[in-house]
């Protein structure tokens, strides 16, 4: 008799803002609503903690997330110079990397919040982007 | 076995629990076991139940009467279960 032990992947996410405040608190908020399972990698602001987008912080973070041992990565930005430190780093990761990351055009906080929770049931890479890219759609009021 | 008929019932939010947060998380969480479709309506409005965003923009505050109606396989399981799961919020 085999015994085969699966052990589950989730997807994590990516955050990536001009700001620490706002990439680490959105990250404490997509733990509290999609519990603990997802890896929610934050990426803001300057080493000094000043504002703005670190290229080599979020190259680390990039890689880390494509390299770790979950089912790959969700990356979503604030503005401007954040999504141009994301598009600089992934020209840094090889072809393997790239397979496992994910850059949704989303709203930051809302297509976190909404990729987390996808995340949380298992559903892979692809699902878990367009639930990102879906928050654009949702009405808030 | 399976249920494939439309399926409806009432749960009612404890009062001192919000479907925001971390409740709303388990909630659509737990939505997203099922195969079925679960529509969850409060407040005049109807969201899709494995949807976050939909799940938050109800706006449901505690105390709140959710209707909850599912189609498809296990439906009947999934309303039973959503039900249970929100009585039980704390």
């Amino acid at each position: 008799m085999v015994s085969v032990v699966v052990r589950e992947q989730y997807v994590g996410l990516v955050l990536v803002s001009h700001s620490r405040e706002i990439a680490t608190g959105l990250a404490s908020l997509v733990g509290q609503i999609a519990g603990p399972q997802v890896t929610v990698r934050a990426a803001g602001g300057m080493p000094d903690g000043s504002l703005g987008t670190d290229g080599g912080e979020v190259l680390q973070v990039l890689r880390a997330a494509a390299n770790g041992d979950g089912a790959g990565a969700v990356v979503l930005m604030d503005l401007g110079s954040s999504v141009l430190a994301v598009r600089a780093a992934l020209g840094e990761l090889d072809a393997g990397e790239l397979e496992r990351i994910a850059v949704a055009d989303a709203p930051l906080v809302e297509g976190a919040v909404a990729a987390g929770v996808i995340a949380s049931t298992g559903a892979p890479l692809d699902d878990v982007a367009a639930a990102a890219r879906e928050a654009r759609d949702v009405a808030k009021l | 076995m399976s249920q494939s008929s439309d399926v409806v019932t009432g749960a009612r939010l404890p009062e001192q629990v919000a479907l925001h947060a971390r409740p709303a998380g388990l909630f659509v969480r737990a939505a997203a076991t099922f195969p079925c479709d679960v529509v969850v309506a409060a407040n005049g409005k109807r969201a899709n139940a494995k949807s976050i965003l939909e799940v938050l923009g109800l706006g449901a505050t505690g105390g709140t009467e959710l209707e909850l109606s599912a189609s498809g396989d296990r439906a009947a399981e999934a309303v039973e279960r959503l039900a249970a799961l929100v009585r039980s919020l704390a």
